[in-house]
């Protein structure tokens, strides 16, 4: 077993992020990133989502902007944020040391173990929107929530097999510890030679806006049609079999919804109703997908060490 | 020609401990999956007749363990006897063996010559043969108990991990089996058996080389920092906690579930107190105690005189060189908690607590039965009913009514949806309102639970009350009774509530008409016109779950299902005249008139079931021909008037005992009169008598279905 050093603790939320990569990247991930599309949690990266999806052998990881509505705080909530970031890594199949890498990613961070105390908490994910769960923890470090941690059991329906494991770290909050401050705004950005930047300074305008958009003046009528025009959109490109396209309407209709909920435009029984349509959505997108990648011989499936131009074997 | 069988072995008794190493365990599922196995594996091997000592079972977030004390090291060895053919049809006149002698050995595995010869009583011999079918050994065994234990673990949710079909509670890492001082070969979720258990995640995370079973324990504790024993970790935190608090000068609250929950939380627990700032003290205590128990597992601390103290202790499971940074990383968590609590509470008195009525027409208590505020319309009517029954104060149970749900749209209730009720009390009080309506607030949801109390005030007792039933008039109206271990809408707990409420605090309540109105007030199109069905089906459940009551919790009553079926026939309409019927005829039925009138009401009963026509018929007194029925008859008449008064009056005993007298004359009549006689006008006179007689039996409970 290799003994991960501890590493400097990151100063600045930048340098959290780089140490993050670095730490993935030398395990091989794919540093991918941030989706182009508004989203909820790493999850639906295309890059976790429909990667988690079939057979092939898949690892990756990257930061993603998420978006939830109903947590703006119109920037005076020192710890709610309807924008923020998640640090995402998923890696397929689950490796039988998947808890050890990501306890020595703490290690990179400069968290030592034997100093902390770090704890698993039973913790267990279910997406109903997404169809999907799994089984796993959520992260305490001396008492703080500071990751989730999960094996996929089911997506978009579909059983994982293999399982991938996933790893979503809250970078506000790891950050907020790091650097020992009471709010979010306070966080430092950067501090470099042209100065020291905040959190603050880099996005508390746009919490204040936001949330204005999110709780008073996003237009209720034309984001119910918008959620119509997404399904649709949706099932068409389903009919030609174009999963991805098809993927990016899927995360727009659920987009909506959440603004629409925000809004207070959801009855209860109308949210149900509102879940179990982007449901089918993921769920017909996860088939679509795994049909498209089957048609492709899973690609993927090549001994780790082929090179990127020998021919596949038929299979 | 035959040689003496081998004798039976005598088996060899030495420890056996299984170890499974797994990622971290569910907290709350980890001590019944401990004792689970532990009784699995105890089982299974009592079954395949392998003999053994103690059981005892360990279990930490990363390993399930069992130590079987003193396992035989092979099932016990069965001595087999056969007897084959007689030696002449086993041998042919020259002495050579025959094709039924050759067969026989063959079918016992040995040799011809290698068997015996046994004689009958009638001199005769035959083959015979003698041997010991060898038990098969604890080492083959048990790897196929285990696997079997392990698949019969109540796991609610099986997962898979990586590429392997193998499926547990969460993916396990080492497999640990030693039989004595020897390695069990075996495979199990994909693992191979080996004789390395390993320490603490990060104070000792080499393997541990386990040398014999009973050294286990010790080894853990003192080379790999893990406290295996569940018990011992429980006494060790609780010991640790304690000490802490007295050096603090304060007192520790440590329920059993939340002691449960970190012990299974920790392998080497180090507790640390920590503190938050005194101004946090004045919100309420139920608040205080929901974020430092239930939101971060910590000890919550109190002074002498019962207030809680601005201090806190967590179960570490790490013994740190720099304890100030776990102290300091949990204060810096439970403080923001904190201030979003006490922001909840400076908030949520802004607004008086009726004001939020509004705000209940917009949370759906369920799609068809409408919102918390038609709900609460429905309490309110319900529960006015109930006071007026009862003679509690019916402005004040309209008043609670409205309020009781209020608290649904608090900041703070969305925050710590375990505080309802508790926070609609505090607001009420500090809106002014009386104190009888607050309490009953706060009171409403009780008993949340098996063995939770009930409501400490009479308004308590009615607006719990009117909820429950509400509840239970509504779920059934559409559909959703429970069935089989699925009730999710805590019906059967509901109608325990209501039981228990009405027995323990004696309220004189028609139930039946109170459902009635519970469904009529369901707002569902034909409510009315279904509600006297929905009421009888309801009562039906309420039935049921009062039958179990008194079978299984109190024994010493003596009421049996017999018994309680006899009550259940007359359908009393109050659960206190269900329980006096009860009460009355469980002492009635042990004296030997009891049973005899059991038995004469059985007869009665038999009779009528196959003339049914009887039930309806008047008596003719003129008709009655012979002596034993008019004397029937005369005291039956006599006796009348005073049965209906006692039963009207509740004094069942007393009605038992005048109707007990006419146990003579039942008699008389059974021995002397034919009631089948071949003229029909004589014979309906008959079964008229009888009828009557039945009925008036029947005012109190169907004796017909007593035992006698």
């Amino acid at each position: 077993m290799k003994t991960q050093k501890i590493g400097p603790k990151p100063r600045t939320f930048q340098q959290l992020i780089f140490t993050l990569q670095q730490y993935w990247s030398n395990c091989g991930c794919v540093i991918a990133q941030p989706y182009d599309k508004e989203v909820g949690a790493g999850t639906f990266h295309t890059a976790t989502f429909l990667r988690a999806i079939g057979p092939e052998p898949w690892s990756a990881a990257y930061v993603q902007p998420s978006r939830r509505p109903a947590d703006g705080r119109y920037g005076e909530n020192p710890y709610r944020l309807q924008h923020y970031y998640q640090f995402q890594v998923i890696i397929k199949p689950s490796p039988p040391d998947l808890i050890e890498l990501y306890l020595d990613s703490l290690r990179a961070l400069g968290f030592d173990t034997r100093l902390n105390d770090v704890r698993l908490v039973e913790d267990n994910w279910e997406s109903p929107t997404l169809g999907a769960w799994g089984l796993g923890w959520e992260i305490w470090l001396n008492g703080m929530e500071i990751t989730q941690f999960t094996y996929f059991q089911q997506v978009g329906g579909l059983e994982c097999r293999p399982v991938s494991g996933e790893i979503s770290y809250g970078l506000e909050r790891l950050a907020m510890y790091l650097q020992g401050v009471e709010s979010v705004f306070d966080v430092v950005w950067t501090d470099g030679p042209r100065g020291r930047l905040t959190y603050g300074d880099v996005f508390h305008q746009n919490e204040v806006e936001q949330s204005k958009y999110d709780f008073e003046y996003a237009d209720t009528a034309v984001l119910a049609r918008h959620f119509d025009e997404h399904e649709s959109a949706c099932n068409a490109l389903l009919a030609v079999a174009l999963p991805l396209p098809a993927y990016e309407q899927v995360l727009g209709a659920s987009h909506s919804f959440n603004l629409l909920e925000a809004r207070g435009a959801i009855s209860v029984t109308e949210r149900a109703r509102y879940i179990l349509r982007v449901r089918t959505l993921a769920r017909a997108v996860a088939q679509a997908y795994y049909a498209s990648r089957e048609q492709l011989g899973f690609p993927l499936l090549r001994p780790p060490d082929a090179s990127p131009g020998a021919i596949e074997a038929p299979r | 020609m035959s040689q003496p069988p081998p004798a039976p072995r005598r088996a060899e008794r030495r420890d056996f401990l299984i170890e499974l190493g797994t990622e971290e365990l569910p907290p709350k599922a980890l001590r019944t999956l401990e004792l689970a196995f532990a009784e699995e594996l105890r089982a299974r091997a009592h079954q395949a007749a392998l003999h053994f000592g103690e059981v005892e079972s360990f279990a930490t977030p990363r390993r399930l363990a069992v130590l079987i004390r003193r396992l035989a090291s092979h099932q016990p060895d069965q001595r087999i006897e056969r007897r084959g053919p007689s030696l002449r049809a086993s041998f042919d006149a020259a002495g050579a063996p025959t094709r039924a002698g050759l067969a026989f050995a063959q079918s016992v595995g040995v040799a011809l010559d290698q068997l015996g010869t046994e004689r009958d009583d009638k001199g005769n011999e035959y083959l015979r043969f003698e041997g010991l079918k060898q038990g098969a050994a604890a080492m083959s065994l048990l790897p196929a108990l285990i696997q079997q234990s392990l698949d019969a673990l109540p796991i609610a949710r099986r997962m898979r991990w990586g590429d392997s079909e193998a499926q547990f509670v969460r993916p396990v890492h080492w497999l640990l089996m030693l039989y004595g001082s020897q390695l069990v070969s075996a495979s199990i979720l994909g693992l191979p058996a080996g004789g390395s258990s390993f320490g603490h995640r990060f104070m000792a995370p080499g393997p541990l080389r386990i040398a014999s079973p009973g050294t286990y324990q010790r080894l853990l504790q003192r080379r790999g920092k893990v406290l295996a024993g569940f018990q011992m970790r429980s006494d060790t935190i609780r010991a640790q906690v304690e000490a802490i608090a007295a050096q603090l000068g304060g007192r520790a609250l440590i329920t059993e579930a939340l002691l449960e929950e970190v012990t299974a939380l920790v392998e080497w627990p180090v507790a640390i107190a920590g503190q938050f700032e005194a101004r946090f003290l004045s919100l309420p205590r139920e608040v205080l105690i929901a974020v430092l128990q239930h939101h971060q597992r910590y000890f919550a601390l109190e002074d002498n005189a019962g207030n809680l103290l601005p201090r806190f202790i967590t179960i570490s499971n790490i013994e740190s060189p720099m304890p100030e940074l776990i102290r300091a990383g949990n204060e810096r968590v439970v403080r923001p908690r904190l201030a979003d609590a006490q922001f909840f509470w400076q908030q949520d008195r802004k607004q008086p607590l009726a004001a939020r009525l509004m705000g209940l027409a917009a949370v759906t208590f369920q799609a068809q039965l409408g919102s918390q505020a038609q709900r609460t319309t429905r309490i309110e009517a319900l529960g006015a009913a109930i006071a007026a029954s009862i003679g509690a104060d019916v402005a004040a149970s309209r008043r609670a009514a409205q309020l009781c749900k209020c608290d649904l749209v608090s900041a703070m209730v969305g925050e710590f949806p375990e505080l309802q009720g508790v926070m609609g009390r505090y607001y009420a009080l500090a809106d002014g309102e009386p104190g009888a309506v607050a309490e009953a607030i706060g009171e409403h949801y009780l008993p949340r639970g098996a063995g939770d109390a009930l409501p400490g005030s009479t308004l308590g007792d009615v607006i719990a009350l009117a909820d429950k039933l509400d509840t239970l008039a509504g779920i059934f109206a559409i559909g959703h009774k429970p069935s089989g271990t699925r009730d999710p809408f805590g019906l059967r707990r509901a109608a325990i509530g209501i039981l228990r409420i009405v027995l323990e605090h004696r309220l004189e309540l028609d139930l039946v008409a109170l459902l009635e109105r519970a469904a009529a007030l369901q707002p569902l199109a034909d409510a009315g016109a279904r509600a006297a069905a929905s009421a009888a089906e309801i009562y039906d459940f309420l039935l049921e779950r009062l039958r179990s009551q008194y079978l299984e919790r109190a024994p010493e009553r003596g009421v049996s299902t017999e018994l309680f079926d006899a009550v259940l026939a007359a359908r009393p309409r109050s659960l206190l005249d269900f329980d006096a019927r009860l009460a009355a005829l469980a002492r009635f039925v042990v004296r030997p008139e009891g049973l005899s009138l059991a038995a004469a009401n059985k007869r009665i009963a038999n009779i009528l079931r196959k003339s049914p026509a009887g039930a309806d018929l008047k008596v003719d007194p003129q008709r009655l021909r012979e002596e034993p029925e008019r004397a029937l008859y005369g005291a039956l008449e006599a006796l009348r008037a005073g049965v209906l008064a006692a039963i009207a009056e509740r004094q069942y005993a007393g009605a038992l005992e005048l109707l007990a007298t006419l146990k003579p004359a039942i008699d008389h009549f059974f021995e002397r009169v034919l009631v089948n006689d071949p003229d029909y006008a004589l014979r309906d006179n008959r079964l008229a008598l009888l009828a009557q007689l039945r009925a008036l039996f029947s005012g109190i409970a169907d004796l017909s279905r007593l035992p006698g």
